[in-house]
């Protein structure tokens, strides 16, 4: 293998993987909050790309500049969706855990299905975008803008994270009725309320992650599926409930992918990610940054 | 007060008793034949844009139409003293295992005449199996993997070409742009993983090294990967002087993305059809498709040819609000060979569709390709579907090989 090769399949790795870590830290931060694994994950991404491409359509803008609609949008996908469907699952009386899997699953089947009704199995793409087509060539290392691109905001989106959770009220309410959701209510923290904005800005990540993808991939009712299982292997990797995590088991993922469709044949590629994934499930349960 | 026993007890005799006195009545105005798609998954739209085609040739069969195709004078099934057809459609989800149990309950529950289906070779496969152990004859319409009439199977029946026949047709056209002075000396290899990219691979890898083609990238890559990267940085480090892919829709969309993300403009492509024959293959990224060769069975300029092929064009358009396509055209001609073995055998009975499916012999000039004619082997096959191959040209398919169909010379490379 050439240098130049090598260091395509780095950075392709690199690029991917911190579009992977945007894509599994919301799923990480609603887990990290309430214990429920969301399973409509990868439906909410979907959504967030048809949402890119129909503001695309309606106000001709260019995707770059509808991000933040679209993560504002998914905001409130993601509260509604604790407020209508996760709350109730989870004053269950038996077999909790259970009914949050059925409950978001539940979900996750219901919007395919409302998808391919309203979009038809079609697949649409964003055209004319700023990004779209063009290419970063370093000396015979090629970089796809849109993906470029999507990882600064990837890592954009990790550092304000950081902040938020750090830095402001919501954050550190967050962060307690994480440590202890009884304690919390006593000193008057509406659980409610943090609950249902904890799963707005998850799925406003993931609404981030969807606008970056629009630009350079297919637009599908099933398009969630294959992302969401990689996603679920990175929060798995990086450790439930964990930011750092997630960043740091994404470009893990990434590059283990990358390198793996190198070393086997490529089909054969997520072998490498999953038998990492095993590995680490074995040695440390709790995963790279998890706490048990 | 109604007890929810008596309902059970009650519905399942008028059930039993609707099915008794209906079943003999039945099978003189109506055969029922089943459509096995996926209409679910990434993979749906080719299962919707096959029922708006077989459901375009049941309305042949069953309206009046002034065209020379089979049965299209006159309405239903004369040899069934004027029966209709109706179609029961299951959704298999691209999955053999549910393409099993659809086939099983279509014909145990819904007791259809005679299946059809199922674009993805993996899932006619387990369909055909299902078929045989019950009698029941399938028509497969447009899965081209060669194995699936090697299995010796009677009531398995395949009016289009395979893979084999596809694929000489590609290799037949690069010795013939050799002979005009082209160097083509190598060819890659891109497929997908299940039965329908390894058995075209197997075929391509088999010509060409008979042929005297090197075969420079030999890739298998995993169906509906999020990302295609390390796929396309060997095909590009490999560089073939032809790019040989064989993919289905995502696949298809996601190769091209990719290819042009990294910089990597192979001289030529000659495609497996499938995902490189569906419009939205080039709606999404036709700009970068200029050029591209794919084999096919059909083509709208056949209509210079073949009447009929505008006048269904315009009955499916009406349907589907697209054209008729490489797969559409297959579904389309699979509910008409059927409809007309089943005229002529004049009953439901397995057996008998069987041996008129066996007996089918239809001339080329009553179908809307460009097959010499609809004849079966003993395996089931169609020896005389020709393939053609098509070059997308702005924004439209153009015939360019064989030379007898040709309606253009083949622009080569891709990009010239």
């Amino acid at each position: 293998m050439t240098t130049q090769a090598l260091a395509q399949v780095l950075a392709s790795g690199l690029l991917m993987g911190l579009i992977y870590a945007l894509i599994a830290v919301g799923l990480s931060l609603i887990f990290g909050l309430m214990d429920v694994v969301n399973f409509a994950h990868g439906e909410f991404l979907m959504l967030a790309m048809y949402a890119t491409f129909g503001l695309v359509l309606l106000t001709h803008l260019d995707p770059v500049v509808l991000m933040p609609l679209v993560a504002a949008l998914l905001f409130v996908l993601g509260a509604a969706a604790y407020l209508g469907v996760v709350r109730f699952a989870m004053r269950a009386k038996a077999n909790q855990g259970m009914v949050q899997i059925f409950a978001t699953f539940g979900l996750a089947i219901l919007l395919q299905g409302a998808a391919q009704y309203l979009f038809t199995p079609d697949y649409r793409n964003v055209q004319n975008t700023w990004l779209g087509g063009r290419t970063l060539d370093l000396g015979g290392v090629f970089l796809p803008w849109p993906q470029i691109f999507g990882a600064v905001v990837s890592l954009a989106a990790f550092g304000g994270l950081h902040l938020l959770m750090s830095r402001t009220d919501f954050g550190r309410a967050l962060e307690a009725t994480r440590e202890d959701q009884g304690a919390v209510a006593l000193v008057g923290i509406d659980r409610t309320r943090v609950f249902a904005l904890g799963w707005g800005l998850g799925a406003a990540l993931v609404g981030l992650a969807g606008a970056v993808l629009a630009v350079f991939y297919y637009i599908h009712p099933q398009v969630g599926a294959s992302f969401a299982l990689i996603a679920y292997v990175t929060v798995a990797l990086g450790g439930f409930g964990s930011v750092a995590g997630a960043l740091v088991a994404g470009i893990v993922v990434g590059l283990v992918e990358a390198f793996t469709a190198v070393i086997l044949p490529p089909s054969l590629k997520s072998v490498g990610v999953y038998a990492l994934y095993l590995a680490v499930v074995f040695v440390r349960p709790q995963g790279l940054f998890g706490r048990l | 007060m109604i007890r929810r026993r008596d309902l059970l007890v009650g519905g399942a005799g008028a059930l039993a008793l609707s099915g008794m006195g209906a079943a003999p009545a039945r099978a003189a105005d109506e055969v029922v034949v089943g459509v096995l798609y996926a209409m679910s998954g990434a993979s749906a739209q080719v299962g919707v844009d096959a029922r708006h085609a077989i459901e375009t040739a049941l309305d042949i069969v069953n309206q009046n139409h002034d065209l020379d195709l089979p049965l299209a004078r006159g309405t239903g099934l004369p040899g069934l003293g004027g029966a209709r057809i109706r179609l029961v459609f299951a959704d298999h989800q691209a999955d053999p295992q549910k393409g099993r149990a659809e086939a099983e309950r279509l014909i145990t529950q819904d007791k259809v005449a005679a299946l059809v289906g199922c674009y993805q070779s993996a899932v006619s496969a387990t369909v055909s199996a299902t078929a045989e152990r019950y009698g029941v004859p399938f028509v497969c319409a447009d899965s081209s993997s060669p194995s699936l009439h090697r299995k010796n199977l009677k009531y398995f029946f395949r009016p289009a070409a395979h893979d084999e026949m596809f694929s000489a047709a590609m290799f037949d056209f690069l010795d013939a742009m050799r002979k005009k002075g082209q160097k083509i000396d190598s060819v890659a290899l891109f497929f997908e993983d299940t039965i329908y990219g390894v058995d075209s691979s197997t075929v391509q890898r088999k010509l060409a090294g008979e042929r005297g083609y090197k075969v420079a990238a030999d890739v298998k890559y995993k169906t509906n990967s999020p990302s295609l990267t390390a796929e396309v940085q060997q095909l590009k480090s490999a560089n073939a002087d032809v790019l040989l892919p064989t993919s289905y829709t995502t696949d298809a969309i996601l190769l091209t993305k990719t290819m042009a993300e990294l910089g990597y403009k192979p001289k030529s492509m000659i495609a497996q059809a499938a995902g490189f024959a569906e419009k939205v293959t080039y709606d999404t990224v036709g700009d970068k498709l200029q050029g591209l060769i794919s084999r096919g069975s059909f083509s709208l300029d056949l209509a210079a040819k073949r009447p009929s092929v505008g006048a269904v064009n315009d009955l499916y358009r009406a349907r589907a609000n697209r054209d008729l396509n490489d797969n559409s055209s297959r579904q389309f001609m699979a509910m008409l060979v059927l409809a007309e073995a089943l005229n002529r055998a004049g009953s439901t009975d397995g057996q008998k569709i069987r041996a008129a499916l066996a007996a089918t012999d239809i001339p080329g000039t009553q179908t809307i390709m460009p097959w010499k004619r609809v004849a079966f082997g003993p395996d089931g096959q169609n020896t005389d579907a020709d393939p053609v191959l098509l070059q997308w040209v702005g924004t439209k398919f153009v015939t360019v090989f064989p030379e007898q169909a040709a309606v253009a010379p083949a622009l080569w490379p891709m990009n010239a």
